[in-house]
């Protein structure tokens, strides 16, 4: 690991200020970066904590009754603080990596980085969640751009996600076992207006949604409703752990899962 | 007596308390150096170009070291001489060492490392076993083939002939503490290494060649591993004698300890097999022909492959009469780690080759697998009442009694070796019955009747292991013990500690022959100035070649107190007896602490060594014919699994095992093994799964990408028990081997998780391993039909 400057500011406005400068990075959890920063992969001359600003930190219910999740909350908080307004999230953030993980990381931290086999990111795409900046706020359905990719500008600071709270949902992950990443995972949420089923850890173009089960859904949320669909390999992720077909094959499976849990 | 108790591991409050020491926490003298390896991102390729000016300009860097720049040739081979410390014109894998850098601290050494330049131009690698065999890529000029009869002319006349093919994985031994040396230079160019290593002696000879002296000037001394698995038998050479060259050339201590990265990339595995086979039998499942053909990924240099390629072929028979038969093997080099022992030694993979050939003939007869099992058992009965035929050549020697109507199978294995210690009949019926077997198997089937997708699957596997090496000289064992004229014993044997518990069983051993208590034995270090020209701890032979050895020396000892005493009590030395810490003889009764004070006033020798060798064995590796082994453990275990055939998930809901420890010398420690053993196995053929790409660099290098099993995934139903009977040989107190063995009582998950696959259709679904849930849901396909 290179040397770097570090700053812990107490607001939303001085951490923006601190990445504003050449070289900055926003550090939350620190569980991908600061293993990243070790590899020499990345080497930021500043990181700016976000873990010391008071109202970025814990889950409350918004005045549309959504579930607001400050960026910098842990995913043990979520898991916990979550469970009676929203299990379904609750149980996605109960399922993220292994204790120290799951203290350690964030929310914002998972959705700004954007790995294609982390779990947040079907929970926010599966909910349209909202993802709120320290400049805007960005559907989910904008937001997440392909492998490690978002509409983050530079120096943008996820301050907090509001999720929708769906009728039901659930997250069913087919666990990687030795990093207990998704080796592929659905999050299904079913609202008033109809169902939404996002992937992750599928696609090479990372987090995605599979508007043709959304449909068949909507129209019967049952697991059957799928039965007749399927994934096809292409563009699925091919790697040591699993070929893109079996990947796709684990989509729909893992999509009559969540539906089976959720209703 | 202390031995047969169920004693903890003598370190076991070190261990927890964090408090046994370990290579790494050896407080080393001032200006140690700290090492690390340069490796090889190249499978196969010239070194055109290697530019190491800003390795040498790093920060804390003293020494850098390519081949050329070595006194002399320094070889890290434990057979043909065919391991270059460092790469010399070629590089023959994907983390090859090319260099060394000597810093001043490990991290320093480590990035100075990653700063060299390193051109290599590359040459076509052989990387699979096909690679190898399409290049005739091999160690030995051909393969080898054992077997006996006339397999061909049998399988012509079968009745049934089946065919099929397996796969079976490699393994990394994942030990917890990974390779670490320790050199320290003393007066006159001797070397004292600490090494973390199963095999003092060759650290030593290694070493000691490596650096131009006798093996009297070098002295390796192992206190304890933190796990070997045999990764430490040859593996460990490379950072000795890394240590004591550059320990030579500057006069500095030197350490080396490989990161977890670089241990899985350098260090050889457990060889992966292709396993072939065509087998003759009836409609019962009676085995009358069988052919095999053994694939062998061995890597790149010859390291032990050829033994563990022997005893893949040694253990292709498991528990089985095979008449005729024919075993060819072929030991394939490719540019991939050199794979080494691995706990078994080959005899897993070629177990793993006969079970299959046992579960594919079940599955084609339509009869339960334990069934046909046991009809093919050494010395079972033959008879078929629907024949009542002799067998084929009718030469079936009868274990006990031939009555007018029973025939038996044979009992001589297919190397000539006759099996006379067969247990398997009575220890597979306990554990029937004691695992409700006939019960559970219907209700498998009940299950499986009405869940379409969960299925579950049940199997039993028996084991029988060779116990000895196969190289015959190795047989042999020393150990040194003194008592002190305060009755306290200091002992030492050329067995080493890698958590196993060998220290304890070996000190129960000790104490019991002198009649004192386990807190009067000091158990000290493994040292080759103590102990000369040892064997590996390995075979599963540690206590049975120690236990000898030091059983010998205390008795050397014993004898001279009797004859002292005896004399001062005018009775016979033969009527004392150790016991209770008293020592008893005439009319006399003292403390043992006395009887030794008294010995050494009347100066008695209260030292002595002990040796011993196991006898009457001889074995003809090129022929294939001889006794290799002294005797067999046997064990057998029960394996209950569930699989949800849409994704391949699986979980092992019940384990229930019987395994033969002889009589045990320590119950707690040899259940421990038996454990461990089986979750190894299960790991091996289940979840661990070696990954390489297509350009031979190694995928899986870290526990991020290699899943071992854990406390969390041992079987919530987990039956062990010892089968308490003594060794029929005379061993030491009787007991018998228990490191490897254990670890094909894994076989049976292998098997239940195939008996699951094959409950959801007619074909065979001829698992491969490891059966992770991508493989169990092609299998699954199979089973059903959908995929060839």
């Amino acid at each position: 690991m290179h040397n770097f400057e570090f700053v812990k500011p107490s607001t939303i406005a001085d951490a923006a200020a601190a990445l504003a400068g050449d070289e900055a990075q926003a550090l939350s959890g620190g569980q991908t970066l600061l293993p990243t920063m070790k590899q020499r992969l990345a080497a930021p001359d500043t990181l700016v904590s976000l873990t010391g600003i008071p109202e970025m930190q814990g889950v409350c219910i918004g005045d549309d009754g959504a579930v607001c999740v400050g960026g910098a909350t842990t995913h043990a908080t979520v898991a916990a603080e979550a469970a009676a307004s929203f299990p379904g999230l609750a149980g996605l953030a109960s399922q993220i990596g292994d204790p120290m993980v799951r203290n350690r990381g964030t929310v914002g931290g998972s959705l700004a980085n954007n790995d294609p086999a982390a779990c947040y990111p079907a929970g926010a795409l599966g909910t349209g969640a909202t993802i709120v900046t320290n400049s805007r706020e960005i559907a989910a359905d904008d937001y997440f751009q392909g492998m490690f990719a978002t509409a983050l500008e530079e120096g943008e600071i996820i301050t907090e996600v509001r999720f929708p709270v769906p009728e039901a949902s659930s997250y069913q992950k087919f666990l990687q076992p030795a990093s207990r990443f998704a080796l592929t995972a659905v999050f299904v949420a079913k609202y008033a207006d109809g169902v939404r089923v996002a992937v992750t850890g599928a696609s090479e173009e990372g987090v995605f949604r599979w508007t043709e089960a959304e449909e068949a859904l909507s129209a019967n949320f049952s697991a059957d409703a799928v039965d007749g669909l399927s994934v096809a390999a292409d563009g699925m992720i091919a790697d040591l752990h699993a070929s893109k077909e079996y990947r796709a094959h684990l989509v729909k499976v893992m999509t009559k899962r969540a539906v089976e849990a959720a209703s | 007596m202390s031995v047969a108790k169920p004693l903890p591991h003598d370190a076991a409050r070190l261990h927890v308390t964090g408090t046994a020491r370990y290579i790494d926490d050896i407080p080393v003298p001032a200006g140690c150096l700290h090492l690390a390896f340069g490796l090889s991102p190249v499978a196969r390729g010239r070194l055109t170009h290697v530019d190491l000016a800003a390795v040498r300009a790093a920060p804390g860097v003293a020494l850098v070291l390519t081949a050329a720049d070595l006194v002399r040739p320094a070889d890290c081979s434990p057979s043909a001489h065919d391991e270059p410390l460092l790469a010399e014109d070629e590089v023959h894998y994907a983390g090859q060492p090319i260099f060394l850098v000597a810093a001043d601290s490990h991290l320093a050494a480590r990035k100075a490392a990653a700063l060299a330049q390193i051109d290599i131009s590359p040459l076509p690698a052989i990387l699979s076993i096909s690679d190898a065999l399409a290049a005739n890529s091999r160690f030995e000029d051909g393969p080898r083939i054992y077997g006996r009869g006339d397999p061909d002319a049998e399988l012509a006349t079968a009745e049934i002939v089946t065919e099929g093919e397996i796969e079976i994985g490699g393994q990394e031994h994942f030990y917890l503490e990974s390779q670490a040396a320790l050199a320290l230079p003393q007066e006159g160019g001797d070397m004292i290494v600490h090494s973390s290593s199963q095999h003092p002696t060759e650290i030593q000879h290694k070493v000691a060649d490596a650096l131009g002296v006798p093996m009297h000037g070098v002295r390796v001394e192992v206190r304890r591993m933190g796990g070997g698995f045999g990764g430490k038998e040859s593996q460990g050479n490379a950072l000795a004698i890394a240590c004591a060259v550059v320990a030579q050339m500057t006069d500095r201590p030197a350490k080396m300890r490989y990161d977890r990265d670089d241990d899985f990339t350098i260090t050889g595995k457990r060889h992966d097999f292709r396993i072939a086979y065509k087998v003759g039998h009836d409609a019962q499942g009676k085995i009358s022909a069988l052919v095999f053909e053994q694939f062998c990924r061995c890597g790149w240099s010859m390291d032990l492959s050829l033994p563990v390629a022997d005893r893949a072929m040694l253990h292709a028979d498991n528990a089985y009469w095979l008449e005729h038969v024919r075993i060819t093997s072929h030991r394939l080099k490719t540019n991939t780690q050199s794979a080494t022992a691995f706990r078994g030694f080959g005899g897993p993979q070629g177990m793993v080759g006969i079970e299959r050939v046992l579960d594919h003939v079940a599955h084609v007869v339509g009869r339960d697998g334990t069934a046909v099992r046991k009809c093919n058992f050494y010395g079972a009965p033959a008879d078929r009442s629907d024949q009542g035929a002799l067998p084929p050549g009718g030469a079936a020697a009868s274990p006990q009694s031939i009555s007018a109507k029973a025939i038996y199978n044979g009992t001589r294995t297919p190397y000539g070796m006759e099996v006379t210690d067969f247990i398997l009949d009575d220890l597979v019926a306990r554990l029937e019955s004691s695992s409700a077997y006939a019960e559970r198997r219907q209700a498998v089937a009940a299950f499986n009747a009405q869940n379409a997708v969960i299925k579950k699957g049940l199997a039993l596997s028996p084991v029988k292991f060779g116990i000895s090496f196969t190289l015959t000289h190795l047989n042999q064992a020393g150990a040194l013990v003194h008592v002190y004229q305060d009755g306290s014993i200091h002992l030492n044997h050329g067995g080493t500690e890698m958590g196993q518990g060998l220290f304890q069983k070996v000190a129960q051993v000790a104490a019991s022959r002198f009649g004192v208590g386990l807190e009067a034995v000091k158990i000290t270090a493994t040292d080759t100035a103590k102990v000369p020209n040892t064997s590996a701890t390995a075979a599963s032979s540690g206590s049975d070649l120690n236990g000898m050895a030091v059983r010998a020396a205390c008795d050397t000892i014993r004898d001279r107190i009797a004859v002292f005493l005896a004399e001062r009590t005018q009775s016979d030395p033969t009527d004392i007896v150790f016991a209770d810490g008293m020592v008893r003889v005439g009319g006399l009764e003292m403390p043992f602490a006395q009887a030794a004070k008294e010995a050494w006033m009347g100066r008695v020798s209260l030292s002595a060594t002990g040796f011993y060798k196991t006898p009457d064995i001889v074995w003809d590796r090129i022929r294939g014919t001889g006794r290799p082994f002294y005797y067999f453990a046997y064990g057998a275990a029960v394996t209950e699994v569930a699989i949800d055939t849409l994704t391949g998930e699986n979980r092992i809901l019940r384990a229930d095992i019987l395994h033969d420890a002889g009589a045990s010398l320590n119950p707690a420690l040899d259940i421990g093994q038996v454990e461990g053993g089986y979750v190894q196995g299960a790991g091996w053929l289940t979840m661990e799964e070696l990954v390489w790409d297509q350009t031979g660099r190694l995928r899986t290098h870290a526990p991020s990408t290699y899943k071992i099993p854990a406390a969390s995934d041992t079987p919530d139903i987990f039956n062990v028990s010892l089968y308490d009977t003594p060794n029929a040989a005379d061993t030491i107190y009787r007991s018998k081997a228990v490191g490897e063995p254990p670890l094909m009582l894994g076989i049976s998950a292998l098997l239940a998780l195939s008996d699951a696959c094959a409950a959801c259709g007619p074909c065979y679904p001829a698992l491969d391993a490891p059966a992770t849930p991508e493989r169990i849901l092609a299998a699954v396909a199979r089973a059903r039909g959908a995929l060839p």
